[in-house]
């Protein structure tokens, strides 16, 4: 597969929980190998909607392809085919709280291969060099800091060398030093093993840095705003969604900034 | 030349020049599934050659991913673990890139580290440790929260009374139910179970005097401080434990707030009052499943009542109650401290849950045997 062919295919998703519709009717591509990211403000759907693309949850409608397979109703072994070709990081990590390092990067070769302990051991702890911890494979995962455990989770996820990495806010909570690790880390990994990513996030400087191409979710329209290059988005001065993220601004700031107020129209107090 | 495999798709074969060199030939797909199948015949194979230098040909790899990865990089191990030299050729370079990743020398290193276990003393030594400060924090906790009970009745404007109904809710008037039917049942059987032996002597008619007394002196009070290390006291400690593991604990201290005052001194305060309550509805159920029994066996239900309340004084019913307070206190008590010695993880909460209901049905029992000892000198 070249990189240009595309590796997931969301077509016409509607997504909802009870009454509430979240995603509405959505569709995009992910190219195989590039980093693509789900953009968006907080409740915007983007982890809804990662949670539907690595099949934790039914859409109301639409379609999930990954690498040319339908995820949304396909029988068990068929989703576990899929699943073997997806690795999935979630927040916090989600590591095995009573488990080693060493022992939840191994788990996956436990289940899904028939190599000898000791091969196990060798590739779980070329996983975890991969991710710089190598020399921590017998802490547990209250003895890591957040960002170790993030980086433990990547190892954990790719340990099975899947081709396609999901990550849900990848950067959240960690310092810029740790999350520029994290994004020198996938960039790596994307370009060493041809590993396509999907990442959640709302964290700019990240996006900026590994990012190839982007969705842009919104609140309102309960679906796509904008789809392109990170660069590009930004610099759209058409597109009013993109514009206010990646400029940081408030509602409707642009438009009542020379009144003196910010807000959506209503008085809350005045700039200087 | 050796052929070890010969499939269609990953194959290895020795060769072995001169006992100089062993040369390794690798084709195909080298996947986890195939790294798996070759992995130990592979190695085996080095063990069983002497030579001098390892000679890999990895021209004919068609892909490879960790599983093979791994493979490679074992046999560079395995060379630099023996003395020999190795060469590695033809391996493509997106391969070759990823095996520079890892430095043989790091990776031996771990090896011969993770060999080392703890000696069995130094095992004896740390448990003792950990014993010994269990001791201690039981200790403290036990001083703290008297203290802070006491302060907290000497000023019961400071108690947070709303907490101590909510417990006394959850702890008290919801078990009711499972309180009177324990209760009621342990009547029925142990009435059923004396009468069938006695009825052989003639003296069945006595079971009722002695499942009465038996029931409000012990089994009445028992059978509630059982219930409450189940129901209560694993929920202080799972409340308190999640508490613990989500900062609460930490946000209350920054606070300037007493957790054992806060958190600790209601759950006791409640459980305090609401045992004994509990512990009479288990008496008087269990009476009843009693005269259930002896109206079943013919007897009236006068003759009942009256055997009963020959046999049954104040002091019986008192010394019952008295216990149902320092049962309420022990479990409660062990119940909090559990869920605040709880650590960080998953299993952490699971576990001081289990260590609450296992050591409040131990300090009980406990209490129970020193209780005996104590009314049989103080003659009550």
């Amino acid at each position: 597969m070249s990189r240009n062919e595309s590796i997931i295919r969301v077509e016409h998703l509607t997504a909802s929980y009870d009454d509430t519709v979240i995603l509405e009717d959505i569709s995009f591509e992910v190219r195989q190998g590039e980093v693509f990211a789900i953009l968006g403000g907080s409740g915007c759907g983007k982890s809804t909607l990662l949670r539907h693309m690595i099949g934790l949850r039914e859409p109301d409608q639409g379609h999930v392809w990954i690498d040319g397979e339908d995820m949304i109703g396909a029988d068990e072994p068929q989703k576990t085919r899929i699943l073997g070709k997806i690795g999935v990081t979630f927040q916090g990590g989600a590591l095995f709280g009573s488990m080693t390092l060493l022992e939840n990067v191994r788990l996956p070769l436990e289940e899904y291969t028939a190599l000898p302990k000791a091969a196990m051991d060798l590739v779980a702890l070329m996983k975890l060099e991969l991710v710089g911890l190598r020399e921590a494979h017998h802490r547990m995962p209250s003895e890591l800091s957040g960002g170790m455990q993030k980086r433990a989770a990547i190892a954990r996820a790719m340990v099975l060398d899947p081709a396609i990495l999901f990550l849900d806010e990848p950067s959240a909570g960690l310092d810029p030093i740790t999350s520029a690790e994290l994004d020198r880390l996938m960039l790596q990994l994307a370009r060493q093993l041809s590993v396509t990513f999907v990442i959640v996030t709302h964290e700019l400087p990240s996006v900026y840095a590994v990012a190839d191409r982007v969705i842009l979710l919104d609140k309102e329209r309960r679906g796509i705003a904008a789809t392109g290059a990170p660069a590009q988005l930004r610099d759209d001065k058409t597109n009013r969604a993109a514009w206010q993220f990646f400029h940081r601004q408030i509602g409707d700031q642009s438009m009542h900034i020379k009144e003196g107020r910010i807000g959506n129209g209503k008085p809350s107090f005045r700039t200087k | 030349m050796e052929a070890l495999e010969k499939q269609d798709t990953a194959t290895l074969s020795v060769q072995s020049q001169d006992g100089e060199r062993l040369l390794l030939t690798l084709t195909g797909p080298l996947d986890f599934h195939n790294s798996a199948r070759l992995w130990d015949k592979a190695i085996g194979a080095l063990s069983h050659h002497s030579f001098g230098q390892i000679v890999i040909d990895a021209e004919k790899i068609r892909s490879c991913d960790g599983g093979g990865l791994a493979l490679l990089f074992e046999i560079q191990l395995w060379a630099r673990e023996h003395g020999k030299s190795m060469e590695l050729h033809g391996l493509k370079k997106e391969y070759a890139d990823l095996l520079k990743n890892f430095t043989p020398e790091a990776f031996l290193a771990h090896r011969t580290a993770r060999h080392k276990s703890i000696p069995f003393p130094e095992e004896i030594g740390r448990a003792t440790v950990e014993f010994w400060q269990d001791f201690q924090e039981q200790v403290g906790f036990i001083g703290q929260a008297f203290v802070a009970l006491v302060t907290s009745i000497l000023r019961p404007w400071r108690i947070r009374w709303k907490d101590v109904f909510w417990v006394a809710e959850h702890a008290g008037a919801n078990a009711v139910g499972i309180v009177i039917l324990l209760g009621f049942l342990f009547g029925l059987i142990i009435t059923f179970s004396s009468a069938l032996p006695l009825r052989q002597f003639g003296v069945e008619v006595y079971v009722s005097d002695l499942a009465a007394l038996a029931l409000v002196r012990v089994l009445g009070p028992f059978i509630t401080a059982i219930i409450l290390a189940g129901r209560s006291g694993s929920a202080f400690a799972a409340e308190i434990g999640t508490m613990k593991i989500n900062n609460e604990i930490d946000a209350l201290e920054t606070m300037g707030l007493d957790p054992v005052r806060f958190l600790v001194v209601p759950r006791l305060l409640a459980t305090t009052v609401v045992t004994p309550l509990l512990a009479i509805l288990a008496n008087l159920a269990g009476i009843i499943g009693s005269a259930v029994v002896m109206l079943s066996l013919g007897f009236t239900l006068r003759t009942f009542i009256t055997h009963v309340e020959s046999a049954i004084s104040p002091p019986d019913v008192y010394s019952g109650l008295v216990k149902c307070f320092v049962f309420g206190l022990l479990v409660s008590g062990v119940g909090c401290l559990r869920g605040l010695q709880t650590e960080t993880g998953a299993s952490a909460v699971g576990i001081s849950t289990t260590r609450a209901v296992v050591s409040g049905i131990v300090l009980v029992v406990v209490a129970e045997g020193v209780f005996a000892v104590l009314y049989h000198f103080l003659e009550i």
